[in-house]
């Protein structure tokens, strides 16, 4: 372990843990952090951030309430920077529709209401290119990989958390076209929240991608360099 | 990776997968994507990195056969990631023989309805009739399995020409990158469905494990040689020599029963499992369905092991296998 490395925790009860942590491992030494896989809440207290890759959210989320770790994160959330994939964004959402019968569990933390599988079945599933402010090298797209992704379907902001800050949007010509448009969105002079697939509250990034899925670590890099590292 | 045949508006910087699996994109076959592009922004549906990128997202986890809706609603209360959903399950597909085919349209419309999870259905090898109604569906992954009564006996269904993603058997190395030729985009073992006898699953983890490890030793002289032999395409081999494992998603499947089977599978090095007879076979399968969840996320920790295996209730009864067995060996079928 290098010395005084930042441990940054990726979440690994079930799903693309494997992927997060690579991508980690190889800017382990350029940006002086040290990756850790979390399943206790043990491993959640060594660490300084974490993120909550992509799987299924009903999976991780009671797998996290069996390992005890599920009020550990909630009281993370509140304190450290925290990064949601897909699933990830799911769990750090205030509130989820679509979600299964009798509801399911959230750790909350960004003022966003999401809806489940927003672009439907598997066979929806699709990869965009996204133009992302602050990433390094931003004129050159991401490449978007969304999978049985969610939908960010409003900003619901609360005076205790800072401003959500939109870091990428697809064009409105990709937004579910299953879904209505939510309800008080003017068009004319807000974005519509279902183009908003990449955000920021605070030190929280929220993804509806993965950007674990692509060779490309500069999502990984922005992450580590504004949210946990502090240096914007 | 030279040979990127990927779709127009394909990898700009490389699909990837986990760290250690490849690019995917000289997997995947011309002419596969959709590309929809409308006013303002492309996007491409069916490309191989969403279809092994959904189960990149499966890993860890564990895929339970079910029957109906109310069984698909416990399975994704006791935490699996996936169901798939059959008329029968694989231990009375072999009691009761016959010819077994795709499910009724309308019962995995009604497991589709009931879950939020994503939903998997069983089709007859080579017939890819059963896997256009099934992807009309929609179903969000495909199997095509040994399980059913195979409706081709020498040719696997040409799996890139959907844009469902596709999930098969294997017992070795070379039919495993068979399939991922075809446009599988996740292996499991073949093991022997029905049976609750880990044996056959452990039998093809291994001899997968172990043609690997042999051929990731190899000179590519010997490599051309190793694709003869195995009946492999050269260009698959040689990735999965190159990455030391599948260059796609691995579970574990067929006679899986336990907690301690689950992990056993996974220290093995699958990277997830199915559970087909195993759960509603059990006397109290919505405790064993828990724990087999739990025993596959800590598989590495025998005290979790201990924990979750306590007071489980009985265990489906297991079968000797054995050629005369009543359903006989389903592992053989596939080409």
């Amino acid at each position: 372990m290098l010395k005084g490395a930042t441990v940054v925790g990726v979440l690994a009860l079930q799903g693309a843990f494997a992927e997060h942590f690579a991508i980690l491992s190889r800017l382990a030494s350029s940006k002086n952090i040290q990756p850790l896989l979390v399943r206790t809440p043990s491993d959640l207290a060594q660490c300084k951030a974490l993120i909550i890759p992509g799987g299924e959210s009903t999976t991780i989320a009671l797998l996290a309430r069996l390992a005890g770790l599920l009020e550990p994160l909630r009281a993370f959330v509140t304190e450290k920077p925290v990064w949601g994939t897909c699933a990830g964004a799911i769990l750090l959402a205030e509130s989820v529709e679509g979600a299964k019968k009798g509801g399911q569990e959230l750790l909350g933390g960004v003022d966003i209401k999401v809806g489940r599988n927003g672009w439907g079945p598997q066979v929806e599933s699709f990869e965009a290119a996204l133009v992302v402010n602050g990433l390094k090298d931003s004129a050159t797209p991401f490449k978007g990989v969304f999978i049985r992704a969610p939908v960010v379907l409003s900003i619901t902001p609360s005076a205790s958390r800072p401003p959500i800050k939109i870091i990428a949007q697809l064009p409105s010509s990709l937004v579910p076209i299953h879904s209505e448009p939510p309800e008080g969105v003017d068009s004319s002079n807000e974005p519509d929240p279902r183009t908003i697939v990449a955000l920021r509250q605070g030190q929280h990034l929220v993804t509806t991608f993965h950007p674990e899925l692509t060779k490309d670590d500069r999502f990984h890099e922005y992450f580590l360099r504004a949210c946990v590292l502090g240096s914007e | 990776m030279a040979s990127n045949t990927a779709p127009a508006t394909g990898p700009i910087s490389g699909v990837s997968t986990p760290a250690e699996l490849p690019s995917t994109a000289h997997i995947s076959a011309p002419h596969v994507a959709n590309s929809r592009p409308k006013d303002g922004g492309a996007s491409t549906v069916g490309t191989f990195g969403v279809k092994s990128g959904l189960a990149q997202m499966l890993k860890g986890g564990v895929i339970m056969d079910v029957i109906n809706a109310e069984q698909a609603r416990i399975a994704e209360e006791a935490g699996a990631c996936a169901v798939m959903a059959l008329e029968r399950v694989p231990a009375d597909i072999r009691a009761q023989g016959g010819v077994a085919r795709m499910s009724d349209p309308k019962m995995i419309k009604e497991i589709v309805d009931a879950v939020t999870i994503p939903v998997m259905a069983k089709v007859r090898i080579g017939h890819f009739v059963e896997a256009q109604i099934v992807q009309a569906i929609g179903v969000d992954y495909i199997d095509e399995s040994e399980v059913l009564t195979p409706a081709d006996e020498a040719h696997h269904i040409n799996k890139h020409t959907f844009r469902v993603p596709f999930v098969c058997g294997a017992t070795n190395l070379g039919e495993a990158l068979r399939r991922i030729s075809e446009g599988a985009a996740m292996i499991r073992t073949k093991g022997e469905a029905g049976t609750g006898n880990v044996v056959e699953a452990v039998r093809h983890a291994r001899a997968v494990n172990t043609a690997i490890r042999h051929a990731a030793t190899m000179s590519d002289e010997e490599l051309y040689t190793l694709a003869k032999d195995i009946q492999a395409p050269y260009h698959l081999l040689k990735e999965t020599a190159r990455l030391k494992r599948l260059p796609v998603v691995s579970f574990a499947a067929g006679g899986v029963a336990t907690p301690a089977d689950a992990a056993l599978m996974m220290q093995l090095g699958c990277d997830g499992v199915f559970v087909g007879s195993g759960i509603f076979h059990s006397g109290d399968p919505a405790k064993r369905a828990r724990a087999i969840v739990q025993a596959v996320t800590h598989y590495n920790n025998p005290k979790v092991l201990a924990e979750v295996s306590e007071d489980l209730g009985d265990a489906m009864v297991g079968l000797t296998i054995d050629p005369n067995m009543q359903g006989g060996l389903l592992a053989k079928r596939g080409w």
